[in-house]
C-alpha cells in the first residue's frame, strides 16, 4: 500500500537493518516448515533459535552513535537490553501503515464516532511514522492538529518478542538468566508504558506543564477529551527535524540557543522533577520557526527514586568522587561493588568506574561545555572498547535504573554533539 | 396478534437463557403465548429465524459502509476492509446470539446451514468489489482465477468470524489484527505479482523451447 509518501532517510536506514533481519527471519520459518513437512516431529526449537541468532546479530550489528555510547557505559551486560530499546524503538518503522478503514475503526471504537465527525478536516494518508503507531493531520476550529494513532496488538507483540529472545539471549551473552532478567524487566516495563496512549497524555500535560518556564523549549497542547487508549491528539507542531535543521547551516549562536534549551530541559527534569524524558531520539525534536526546541513526545519516562538519585549525582557534582572510601561506599549503593567482592576486586571495579563517572561527569565540572569536540567522544569509545573487552565485566553489576539514566544522558551528549553546541551547564545543578 | 419481531425477540431469549433452541415448535409458542399458525405464517423453523437475523446483520452492515462519505474515494481493498470492520462492530451488538449460532450449526467443512442467506449477499458484494478493482487495474485479471476471487474473500468470511467467537482480548484488538492482515495478504495474491511475470515467463519459454534445446551447455 502506498500511503506513506515522505519517510525520512535516516529512518529508513536506520531501520534497513531490520528489513534484513525480518526477511530472514521470514526465511527461518520457512526453512522450518519445510522440514517440518519431511519430519512432523521437528520442534521450534531450531527455529526460535534461528530466529534469536539472526535478531541478535542485526542487533549487535547496529551501530548508531548513540546505541554505541550507551553501549560502552552500560557495559557488555546492558548492550542487550539497550539494542532492545532501539529494537523496538526503530523497527516499529517497518510496521505498514494502517489502513483507512482501520483508522476510522480505531476511532468509531473511542469516541463513537468517525474522524470526519470529529475534525473539521482529517488526512487518512499518514504524514509521519512514530515510534508504535503513526500521525495523521486534522485540523479543528482552525487549529492544526497531530493525531497519533497506535498500531494494534504492538503490546503483544513487544511481549512475546522479548520472551522468544530472552533465554537465547542469556546463552549468547553467556550470562545467567537470573543476573540479567532485573534489567530485562525495567526495559520489558518502559516498553510497555510506552503502548498506554491514556498515561503518556497524563504525562505530557504534566510534564509540560512542569517545563513551561523554560526559555526556548516549547510543547503542543494536548486534548484529553479527544484522547483515548490508542489515539492521541495534540498541536501540530511545524519545524524542522534535528537532521533537517543542521541541513539549513543554522549559525553557531542558533545552535548553542537550542543545545542550551536541550541541556536545560533534561537538566530540568533530572534535578527538580526528579523524573526524565528518557528517549532522546532525535526524531522527538522539532526545531520551529521561530527558533524554540519542540518537544514532541513522553512516551518512555524514567523515574529516579532517592536511592539512586542521591549516590550518583553525589558521584558526579560534589567531592565525593576524591574520597576513595566515600566513592567506594557510593559504588556498593549502586550496587556497582557488591557485598561478597575480594579486596582486589573492589580496587579493580573502583578505579574502572571511576574512570566511567569521571568522564561522564565531565560536562558539569566547568561552567560552561563545548560538546562539538571530538576528544571527549573519542574517550568515551575508547573507554568502552576496552571495557567491552574485560571478562570482568560480563557480570551483572549496577542498578537497573543505570540502563536508561545512561541512555538518557548519553544520547543527549550525542545530539549535543551533532548540533555542535556549547551550553552552560551549571543551569540546573544537582540536588545532593 | 404476535409480530415476526416478537417472535424473534422471543426465540432469541430462549436460546440465550437455555443455551439450546426449544423442543418444539408447539413447546415455543406455547411459552410465547401464542399459537403454532402464528409461529409459521413468519417463519418455516427455528432455523429459518437465525437465518433471518444472519442476513439482516450482514445486509445492513453493507448498505450502512455504503452510505459513509469516504466509501466512493477508498479503493477495493479498503472497501473489503471496511466491510469487515464494520461486520464486527455490528455483530457485536449481538455476540452472544452469533457464538450460540455459530458454535450449534459449525459445520465441519461445509458452510453452516444459518449462513446460507449471508453467502450469497457477501459473495454478490464482493464480485462487485472485484469488478470494479479488476477494471480500475488495482487487481490482476486472470484467466479462470480472478472468478474465484470472492471464494477466497469468502474463506476470509469464515476465518474471521471464527476467530472473532474466540477472541478474548480486548476490545477485540487481535480481530483488528486479523482483519488487517489478513485481508491484505489476500488482496496482495489478487494484485499483479511476480508470479504473473514468472507465469509469463515460463508461456514465452514453452513456446520458444526449440531456442532452449539448441542451448546446450
Amino acid at each position: 500500500m502506498k500511503t506513506q509518501k515522505t519517510i525520512p532517510t535516516t529512518k529508513v536506514e536506520r531501520s534497513a537493518k531490520f528489513v534484513k533481519t525480518g526477511i530472514q527471519i521470514g526465511g527461518n520459518y520457512i526453512k522450518h516448515y519445510s522440514k517440518k513437512l519431511f519430519n512432523p516431529n521437528l520442534d521450534r526449537e531450531q527455529l526460535n533459535e534461528d530466529n534469536a541468532t539472526d535478531i541478535y546479530q542485526s542487533l549487535s550489528e547496529l551501530k548508531g552513535s548513540a546505541l554505541k555510547i550507551a553501549q560502552m557505559l552500560s557495559m557488555d551486560k546492558n548492550i542487550l537490553p539497550k539494542s532492545y530499546v532501539d529494537k523496538f524503538s526503530q523497527s516499529q518503522y517497518n510496521a505498514p501503515p494502517l489502513s483507512g478503514p482501520l483508522i476510522v475503526r480505531t476511532f468509531t471504537k473511542n469516541f463513537g464516532k468517525t474522524p470526519e465527525n470529529i475534525f473539521d478536516s482529517f488526512s487518512l494518508n499518514s504524514s509521519n511514522a512514530a515510534s508504535i503507531g503513526q500521525v495523521h493531520q486534522a485540523t479543528l476550529n482552525g487549529k492544526k492538529l497531530a493525531i497519533k494513532i497506535q498500531y494494534p496488538g504492538v503490546g503483544d507483540s513487544i511481549s512475546s518478542d522479548l520472551k522468544l529472545v530472552k533465554p537465547f539471549a542469556f546463552r549468547l551473552l553467556g550470562m545467567s538468566e537470573r543476573e540479567l532478567n532485573i534489567y530485562i524487566k525495567e526495559v520489558e516495563e518502559r516498553l510497555l508504558e510506552e503502548t498506554d496512549y491514556e498515561l503518556e497524555v497524563r504525562r505530557s500535560i504534566q510534564f509540560s506543564n512542569a517545563c513551561k518556564n523554560l526559555d526556548h523549549v516549547v510543547f503542543p497542547r494536548y486534548y484529553p477529551e479527544l484522547s483515548g487508549k490508542r489515539i492521541i491528539t495534540m498541536d501540530w507542531i511545524d519545524g524542522l527535524h534535528l537532521k533537517e535543521f543542521l541541513q539549513t547551516n543554522p549559525s553557531t549562536e542558533l545552535r548553542n540557543k537550542i543545545g542550551q534549551a536541550l541541556w536545560d530541559f533534561y537538566n530540568f527534569q533530572q534535578h527538580e522533577l526528579r523524573a526524565v524524558h528518557a528517549d532522546p531520539h532525535p526524531g522527538n525534536f522539532m526545531i520551529t520557526p521561530d527558533e524554540n526546541l519542540g518537544v514532541i513526545d513522553f512516551g518512555c519516562i524514567k523515574e529516579m527514586p532517592d536511592d539512586f538519585y542521591s549516590p550518583f549525582f553525589s558521584l558526579i557534582s560534589t567531592d565525593v568522587i576524591n574520597d576513595k572510601n566515600k566513592t567506594v561506599e557510593a559504588f556498593r549503593k549502586l550496587d556497582m561493588i557488591h557485598e561478597d567482592d575480594s579486596a582486589e576486586q573492589v580496587e579493580f571495579y573502583y578505579k574502572s568506574y571511576r574512570e566511567m563517572i569521571s568522564l561522564f561527569a565531565k560536562p558539569y565540572t566547568s561552567k560552561s561545555f563545548d560538546f562539538s569536540k571530538p576528544d571527549f567522544f573519542e574517550q568515551l569509545y575508547t573507554y568502552g572498547e576496552k571495557i567491552s573487552r574485560m571478562p570482568e565485566f560480563k557480570q551483572a553489576r549496577g542498578v537497573k535504573h543505570f540502563i536508561y539514566v545512561n541512555r538518557t544522558n548519553f544520547g543527549l551528549y550525542q545530539i549535543l554533539h551533532e548540533l555542535k553546541a556549547t551550553v552552560k551547564t551549571d543551569t540546573f545543578k544537582p540536588h545532593v | 396478534m404476535a409480530t415476526a419481531q416478537q417472535i424473534r425477540k422471543g426465540y432469541l431469549d430462549y436460546v440465550l437463557t437455555n443455551n439450546e433452541k426449544p423442543k418444539s415448535v408447539y413447546v415455543f409458542a406455547k411459552k410465547l403465548k401464542i399459537t403454532e399458525a402464528d409461529f409459521y405464517q413468519f417463519f418455516s423453523s427455528f432455523e429459518s429465524i437465525e437465518k433471518t437475523i444472519w442476513f439482516e446483520l450482514t445486509f445492513e452492515t453493507i448498505n450502512k459502509i455504503k452510505a459513509q462519505e469516504i466509501w466512493l474515494q477508498y479503493t477495493a481493498r479498503e472497501k473489503m476492509l471496511s466491510f469487515f470492520y464494520s461486520y464486527l462492530e455490528n455483530l457485536k451488538n449481538e455476540r452472544s446470539f452469533v457464538i450460540y449460532s455459530l458454535k450449534h450449526h459449525r459445520g465441519k467443512f461445509s458452510t453452516p446451514e444459518v449462513l446460507a442467506g449471508v453467502k450469497p449477499i457477501f459473495e454478490n458484494f464482493a464480485q462487485e468489489i472485484i469488478e470494479e478493482g479488476l477494471e480500475s487495474g488495482e487487481l490482476a485479471e486472470r484467466r479462470f482465477l480472478s472468478k474465484r476471487y470472492k471464494d477466497a474473500l469468502w474463506i476470509q468470511f469464515a476465518f474471521i468470524l471464527n476467530f472473532w467467537i474466540d477472541d478474548d482480548s480486548e476490545g477485540f484488538e487481535k480481530s483488528d489484527e486479523a482483519i488487517e492482515k489478513g485481508i491484505n495478504v489476500t488482496f496482495d495474491l489478487f494484485q499483479h505479482s511476480p508470479i504473473d511475470n514468472l507465469l509469463e515467463y515460463g508461456k514465452f519459454l514453452s513456446r520458444n523451447g526449440k531456442f532452449a534445446e539448441k542451448m546446450r551447455f
